[in-house]
């Protein structure tokens, strides 16, 4: 299957007043039609960074140093900002992560969906706003009628959001590119925007690139999962690879990181703070937290070394010359657990 | 909605009559009274005109006579030095046109003006264009309105002659307009560089809001989302200026209309203070009063009419 997205060797800099920050360094992907790819990665990693050159919605100080994104054949990064307006919205659309502050606080909320439409031609006025209604109803919204004539303040958060993926959809788009969207919101709303935007991919056919620094959010979403770290992607496979044998000692740290009903003990923390993308440390960026760096991690950057068909990870420990190192115990346990619980739970399915 | 411009009306009423109080108490407390400059004047005669005019009677007695004359008649008292026996309202009925028109018309220049000038330089932030408009907004910002008055004065009526150099009192229409425009222009300079400043400063940031770019994903083009989504959530805060703007073209206006010869309010008032005339004196503290606070009342209802969550949420609070 062709891919519908191809990022290669993308490279993002930024023009700051301190220097030039390299915030993606060289990060390749791609997504296949109807699929969820997920990237993961802490604040800073370059997770936005890199779906905003995608988008061509890059500030000013920003610049694509080099790589291709290839979509349908036609390499974003030589689009002009007039040759995107074919594309946002109407091809690629994206939910933002703050739907506090992504909506205008003075228009009305049934403007805000239709306007693109209207502007682009693509809808005629009368037919607007039966299709706004529309889909006010598919993401969810009670008395839409009603609503399409309120404002933003008038909604809670959950609402908004549901608002913002609507006007993601209002020109039926191939692809949709999720910013952490549940990131501002409480968690029991996080769960139903979860399901919201699973059950809308689905109906329209979508695919979607989910972007997130939470593990347990990626779990029901995510087909396939890149792990970011200081703007380069250390890990992918799938999400079943990534969740059951994952390989580098970030994607390590991150599961370990993450809170779950059985484990007893204290919750991990990575110690340290990312690294300054000023100068970006050579070889592998996270060796300065990591616990099982080897002397050549902190020297040579490693190569992606094939675990499967589908699943890389650049970590020297994969060399075949690496000592053998272990997961952490907290991580096999869980995991043994997680292998436990499914084969139960498929036993009784059968 | 309704509610409150009622709340606001009611407010207006009692601040004007705060004001005219402290007016009236205060302009009889300045030193010099209407006898000064008159020596040959008898003390009998003095007396007479005093009993005329109620000054024999105590000030309190007579702010009352003062005031009934005003809610009853309408009658704002006569002019003693001026235009001795005259009615206050007879003159400043004359005045009252000529000044809103020099001060309307300029405040009608410079918002467009200084919203396009604003709206550029934010566009174009940090650029040449960016730093010559705000090279210009600092001059026009800092150099009082009465020196560029003189200027235009000299230069375009004097030295080229394109312009009348002093009102000329009989022009109507268009006539009237282009013998106005250089107090006009004088007048102008600093709304429009003080909006401009805002302006930027508000759009500046407003471009970087999350909705400008969830306007530009959604497909909206650069300057699509500038207009729609940025500039009238930058107008919002502007409004703010507006007061101190007009109360700054008013406090030009008083020196300008000098320069010009403009017999409007400002040398109305100036004249009135000179000679002591304190009727007319407390007539044209009052128009201006009028004038400030029913601006500020405007401003404020158009804040509803810019940004629903007044609009709408005002309502809720109460």
């Amino acid at each position: 299957m062709e891919p519908i997205l191809q990022v290669k060797d993308l490279t993002v800099s930024f023009n700051a007043f301190a220097g030039t920050v390299q915030a993606v360094r060289g990060i390749s992907f791609d997504l296949n039609p109807h699929e969820t790819l997920a990237i993961v990665g802490e604040s800073g990693s370059g997770k936005s960074v890199s779906i905003k050159a995608v988008l061509g919605i890059l500030p000013k100080n920003g610049r694509i140093e080099k790589g291709e994104i290839l979509y349908k054949g036609n390499d974003l990064t030589k689009f002009k900002e007039e040759d995107f307006y074919s594309i946002r919205g109407k091809e690629i659309s994206l939910v933002f992560q703050d739907p506090l502050s992504a909506l205008n606080p003075i228009m009305k909320i049934g403007k805000q969906i239709t306007e693109a439409l209207i502007l682009s031609g693509s809808v005629e006025k009368s037919k607007a706003k039966a299709k706004a209604i529309e889909l006010m109803e598919a993401v969810g919204i009670p008395d839409p009628e009603l609503r399409f004539e309120q404002y933003p303040f008038q909604f809670s958060g959950g609402m908004r959001q549901r608002i913002v993926i609507a006007i993601a959809l209002a020109s039926d788009p191939e692809l949709l590119i999720c910013d952490e969207p549940t990131t501002a919101l409480d968690v029991t709303i996080q769960a139903k925007i979860l399901e919201l935007i699973n059950d809308l991919k689905r109906k329209k056919d979508l695919s979607i690139i989910f972007i997130t620094h939470d593990m347990g959010v990626v779990a029901n979403m995510a087909d396939r999962i890149c792990v970011m770290y200081a703007g380069r992607i250390v890990e992918y496979g799938t999400a079943r690879e990534i969740f059951y044998e994952p390989a580098h000692p970030y994607t390590w740290a991150l599961l370990s990181a993450m809170p779950d009903l059985d484990t007893k003990e204290k919750l991990f923390a990575i110690p340290g703070a990312p690294p300054n993308m000023l100068m970006p440390p050579k070889g592998d960026a996270f060796a300065a937290r990591n616990k099982y760096a080897l002397q050549l991690d902190f020297e040579e950057e490693p190569p992606y070394f094939k675990l499967s068909e589908t699943h890389y990870a650049a970590t020297w420990l994969l060399h075949p010359d690496a000592p053998k190192v272990e997961m952490p115990e907290i991580l096999r346990e869980r995991i043994a657990r997680m292998k436990e619980k499914e084969a139960k739970s498929n036993g009784r399915a059968e | 909605m309704t509610k409150y411009i009622m709340q606001r009306l009611l407010a207006t009423v009692i601040t004007m009559f705060v004001i005219l109080t402290i007016g009236f108490l205060v302009i009889r407390l300045m030193p010099g009274s209407i006898f000064d400059g008159y020596d040959e004047m008898t003390p009998e005669m003095m007396q007479a005109l005093n009993a005329k005019y109620n000054f024999d009677k105590p000030v309190i007695v007579q702010y009352f006579i003062y005031l009934k004359n005003i809610l009853l008649h309408w009658d704002w008292g006569i002019s003693l030095k001026m235009n001795p026996n005259v009615p206050v309202w007879t003159i400043v009925k004359q005045k009252i046109p000529v000044t809103l028109y020099v001060n309307f018309y300029s405040l009608l220049l410079s918002l467009p003006l200084g919203l396009l000038a604003g709206i550029v330089m934010a566009l174009k932030k940090n650029s040449g264009i960016d730093y010559g408009v705000s090279f210009l907004v600092v001059i026009f910002i800092s150099v009082p309105s009465f020196v560029f008055a003189t200027g235009l004065q000299y230069f375009l009526a004097y030295k080229f002659g394109w312009f009348p150099i002093i009102y000329d009192v009989n022009a109507v229409g268009t006539a009237k307009l282009h013998s106005l425009l250089l107090p006009i222009l004088a007048l102008a300079f600093s709304p429009i560089a003080r909006v401009a400043r805002y302006l930027r400063a508000e759009l500046a940031e407003t471009i970087n809001s999350e909705y400008m770019l969830l306007a530009r994903t959604k497909g909206l083009t650069y300057t699509q989302a500038t207009i729609r989504h940025g500039i009238r959530n930058s107008l919002v805060p502007l409004m703010n200026i507006i007061i101190p703007m007009f109360t700054t073209i008013m406090g030009g206006s008083l020196v300008v209309e000098r320069i010009f010869a403009i017999p409007g309010m400002g040398g109305l008032m100036i004249q009135a203070i000179n000679t002591s005339d304190h009727q007319v004196t407390l007539a044209t503290l009052m128009f201006y009063s009028f004038i400030s606070i029913i601006t500020i009342l405007l401003v404020d209802l158009s804040y509803g009419i810019v940004d629903p969550r007044i609009r709408i949420g005002g309502g809720k609070a109460e």
